[in-house]
């Protein structure tokens, strides 16, 4: 069966002054694969989610989702194809409870993945050990459950692909591998996921594919294993992490 | 059924409890004998306290609720209460101008502000703009109005009137009964429970949990699909005919309307009244709405040159004491000490 193109992008740039964040980049994913996006800060990791989200436009080039192009559409349009997105810091609404921050993503949800959905949602609510019901405020958990209530936040919506923009950051050891485990689970369902992550060892234990971004290029892509032998990689990232 | 009282006894503001709805009742029931208690004089001042209050609800839903602040709400109370005098005049004698006035009234602040929100908010206005605008507008208007005095400036046979303002503006009737006096009162009692009631409804529907997102964090929000720009635009103009109610009930209770009904001062007074009773909850603005009122009417009733001064002055001692106003942070100590209490009295056998 041939894997359809759930995102792809076409020369796309993108410039904050004199700063290239987004330089003729051409990325693509294929549906249900969990790839995992590495670079050193400021390569342009975040600010290809934001362009794929629609909350930056970019100053060229094209971007197609599940076959749609997106470019000009704004970014609850975007989300609605069936995307969810979650932000470098966290961004759970804090002075709502729990309860209450999984309720509001439920009127967009998409129904038609509705069975799947739910079934994905319940895995990761019960394996991030969150309560649906719990009326504590979001600013009341722990800096762990916030970044898996922001995962499960976005799994309300059931979407067919998420964006995960560093999920296990401030995270110990063994919350870091629950996070994989559930990631690695859902993508197992069929869902497609992109992480952007600094930790290598969360890297080494989910990733299918790996693309390394540097100065808003894609510089290198691969399995984990032919990345982390990449000489030049090597050199500009993986050496210093 | 079950829905509706849900809706009205969610969490989305305070007062929750059976000994709160008790109260409730109570205060309801105090403000419908009133008149039969006192004389005819104090039954209208309480009407204007009354009628005041769906502009600072609609204050409290805009700005506390959604996360927006209107500097010139007023504008839309001015718009009402002009239309309404411009179209109950021409057909004064219809029993029906009045009703055609209300309607009038009520579509044109609601025209005015979709074209006005369509452009804020649809162009992406920063927030901290949207005040500033929003009191350009009403000073604008105020401009406008003032320099209508003359028989030039007539809409068929009702004259704006300048500064000097619109008098002789028919009370509300329907059919053939005028509300005027007690009925007014009663009149003005009821719009005040059914908006307290709809807008709790409102703010506890999923749309309520909806505006409070983006209130939080609008990007957040529209990446969970929503349009905010759609919902916030719905909000605005809800507030601006909640406004444009008040303005109504306004020109109904004294008969006339003048440009600085649309003015500086009165445009910060929903401001006041929202920031001192606390923005995020309803029922506070409710109270603080009357009761600043009162406070305000009483004094300038009374030849005081400092009533401004005074309110002005609560708004400083808010701001420092009570950020989140003086009503909600009464509530949340009340609430807090009657967890307290009820806490032990759970370990009893």
């Amino acid at each position: 069966m041939e894997l359809t193109a759930v995102i792809e992008t076409r020369s796309l740039n993108k410039r904050f002054g004199g700063v290239v964040a987004a330089d003729n980049v051409n990325f693509k994913v294929l549906s249900g694969e969990l790839r995992c996006m590495i670079g050193p800060n400021g390569a342009g990791k975040s600010t290809l989610f934001a362009m794929l989200s629609g909350i930056e436009r970019a100053d060229s080039g094209q971007i197609f989702i599940f076959g749609q192009d997106v470019t000009r559409k704004q970014s609850f349009q975007r989300v609605k194809l069936g995307v969810g997105l979650t932000f470098q810091t966290n961004r759970a609404f804090h002075e709502l409870s729990v309860r209450e921050n999984l309720a509001i993503p439920q009127a967009s949800a998409k129904l038609e993945n509705k069975q799947a959905g739910q079934a994905r949602l319940e895995f990761a609510l019960d394996a991030f050990g969150l309560d649906p019901n719990d009326e504590t405020k979001a600013a009341e958990i722990p800096h762990n459950q916030l970044q898996w209530l922001e995962i499960a936040m976005v799994l309300v919506g059931y979407p067919n692909l998420v964006l995960l923009d560093e999920p296990t950051a401030g995270m110990a050891s063994e919350e870091t591998q629950q996070t994989a485990k559930v990631l690695k689970h859902l993508n197992s369902t069929g869902l497609t996921i992109v992480v952007v992550e600094h930790d290598m060892a969360f890297v080494k234990d989910v990733a299918q594919t790996v693309t390394v971004l540097h100065q808003g290029q894609i510089f290198a892509e691969g399995s984990v294993a032919e990345i982390t032998a990449h000489a030049d990689v090597r050199k500009i990232y993986l050496g210093r992490v | 059924m079950r829905t509706i009282v849900g809706l009205i006894s969610g969490g989305a503001d305070i007062g929750r409890t059976r000994v709160f709805w008790i109260g409730f009742g109570v205060v309801v029931l105090l403000f419908l004998l009133y008149p039969t208690q006192t004389s005819a004089f104090r039954v209208s001042n309480v009407s204007y306290y009354l009628l005041n209050i769906p502009l600072g609800l609609g204050m409290a839903l805009l700005w506390g609720y959604c996360g927006v602040l209107s500097f010139g709400h007023v504008a839309y109370f001015g718009i009402a209460g002009y239309i309404y005098g411009v179209i109950a005049g021409n057909m004064s004698g219809n029993p029906f101008g009045p009703l055609a006035g209300v309607a009038g009234g009520l579509l044109a602040s609601a025209f005015v502000a979709g074209i006005f929100g369509y452009f804020v908010f649809y162009a992406r206005v920063q927030k901290w703009i949207i005040p500033i605008l929003t009191l350009v507008l009403t000073l604008l208007l105020e401009t406008f109005l003032g320099q209508t005095a003359g028989y030039q400036w007539r809409i068929g046979s009702v004259l704006l009137g300048g500064y000097n303002g619109m008098t002789g503006i028919p009370w509300f009737q329907l059919g053939g009964f005028v509300f005027e006096g007690y009925s007014f009162y009663y009149l003005c009692l009821l719009v005040v429970l059914a908006c307290y009631f709809g807008l709790r409804m409102l703010v506890n529907s999923n749309f309520g949990q909806v505006i409070v997102a983006i209130r939080e964090d609008e990007l957040r929000t529209e990446l969970f699909g929503y349009d905010i720009r759609a919902r916030q635009w719905v909000v605005f103009v809800l507030s601006a005919m909640l406004a444009g109610l008040s303005g109504l009930l306004y020109v109904q209770w004294g008969n006339y309307i003048t440009p600085s009904q649309v003015g500086l001062l009165q445009a910060a007074l929903p401001v006041i009244w929202a920031a001192v009773g606390g923005t995020t909850s309803l029922l506070a603005v409710v109270i603080s709405a009357f009761a600043l009122n009162w406070v305000t009417y009483t004094l300038s009733a009374q030849g005081n040159q400092y009533a401004m001064v005074i309110i002005g002055s609560l708004l400083v001692v808010t701001m420092l004491f009570f950020p989140r106003g003086i009503v909600v942070m009464i509530a949340e100590r009340l609430g807090r000490l009657t967890a307290r209490r009820a806490a032990p009295s759970q370990l009893q056998p």
